[in-house]
């Protein structure tokens, strides 16, 4: 259990960084969606599973959609290079 | 300020503060220990008060059920505003097709895409069901549920394309579904008062612990939150992935039907 815990974190700790780091905005949203796993998964392992599931299901796939989504509008109407 | 400099200064500050935010660390209880006693006061009092085995409803539809009523009235809000703000400028078209980037190859769909969303697709509706209807017995609930079952609608557009997913997501169906759940949530509040009860009593039958059909009230109240919560996520990604359609289609020759 401790050990478990303790994986999660050092493995939220690098998701957050992957966050923070990664510079091309839909590299970005892929980093976000894997650090929302990542803290389902932490959430999980805190039995806190109610939570983890509004986590995964807002953190991994709503929100990274709702971005990627505007980034691709952003990219179509942009003009013809 | 140079950047070398601010890193100094934030390493200055940082250095000046650790041994602040040091003694601190040490001094909080340790990881995990348990602080309040409201947790254990639910779990204990949950079962023989309310006959449901997930705490989190109990707490969410009926120790605080007014709480939630403020919260599914700010989605409905902020999905209603986003609505209006998207919408507002583009209108509202059943015939468009999906936008792609010009000048770029359209790729047609894998069949093994195809394949993974055929069968992922109802076991998700599944899932998001389940969670949805035994939100009293485990973990999930019909706000989980009801995005589940939002997020499954988008394998349709993945796996079929824009128009038939265009054709079964209809935002008026969506709309009712977010109204109506809320309305059906406030009105459960309203139905104990009908009684001579408080506001969001739990005057029905409270039914068998750890069945699907217990906690009385909270059931009606779930299922409301499970509908607007599914018609208001889902409605906002149809928005929201209405915003990449192709402008004009007939201006741009051979961009109808791609996805």
């Amino acid at each position: 259990m401790r050990v478990l815990v303790a994986l999660m974190l050092a493995l939220t700790l690098a998701a957050g960084l992957g966050v923070v780091l990664s510079r091309d905005p839909r590299r970005q949203v892929l980093a976000m969606a894997a650090n929302g796993l990542v803290l389902a998964l932490l959430f999980f392992a805190l039995q806190a599973p109610d939570v983890a599931l509004s986590e995964l299901t807002v953190g991994t796939a709503a929100t990274p959609l709702l971005f990627l989504v505007a980034l691709a509008a952003v990219r179509m109407n942009r003009p013809r290079k | 300020m140079s950047p070398r400099t601010r890193v100094a200064l934030m390493a200055l500050v940082g250095a000046c503060l650790a041994p602040a935010v040091w003694s601190i660390a040490a001094a909080l209880p340790p990881f995990g220990a348990p602080t309040g006693a409201y947790g254990p006061t639910v779990n204990a009092l949950g079962p023989p008060l309310r006959h449901v085995s997930n705490m989190v409803s109990a707490v969410n539809f009926d120790f605080r059920g007014v709480d939630t009523l403020g919260e599914e009235f700010m989605l409905l809000g902020a999905v209603t505003g986003a609505v209006l703000l998207l919408r507002g400028a583009r209108g509202e078209d059943l015939a468009d097709a999906a936008g792609r980037v010009a000048g770029r190859r359209v790729e047609p769909r894998s069949s093994a895409v195809v394949l993974v969303c055929h069968l992922l697709g109802p076991a998700i509706l599944v899932l998001g069901l389940y969670m949805a209807l035994h939100a009293t017995v485990t973990p999930g609930g019909g706000f989980q549920g009801g995005v589940v079952i939002a997020s499954g609608f988008l394998l349709v557009y993945l796996g079929e394309g824009y128009r038939p997913w265009r054709a079964l997501v209809r935002s008026r169906a969506l709309a009712v579904a977010e109204g109506g759940g809320a309305l059906v949530f406030a009105l459960a509040g309203f139905w104990p008062m009908l009684c001579g009860q408080p506001y969001f009593a739990n005057v029905l039958p409270l039914g068998v612990f750890r069945d699907m059909l217990s906690g009385g009230l909270m059931l009606v109240e779930n299922a409301g939150v499970a509908l607007a919560v599914t018609g208001g996520f889902a409605i906002l990604f149809l928005e929201f992935l209405e915003e990449t359609r192709a402008p004009r289609p007939r201006d741009e020759p051979g961009s109808g039907g791609g996805a």
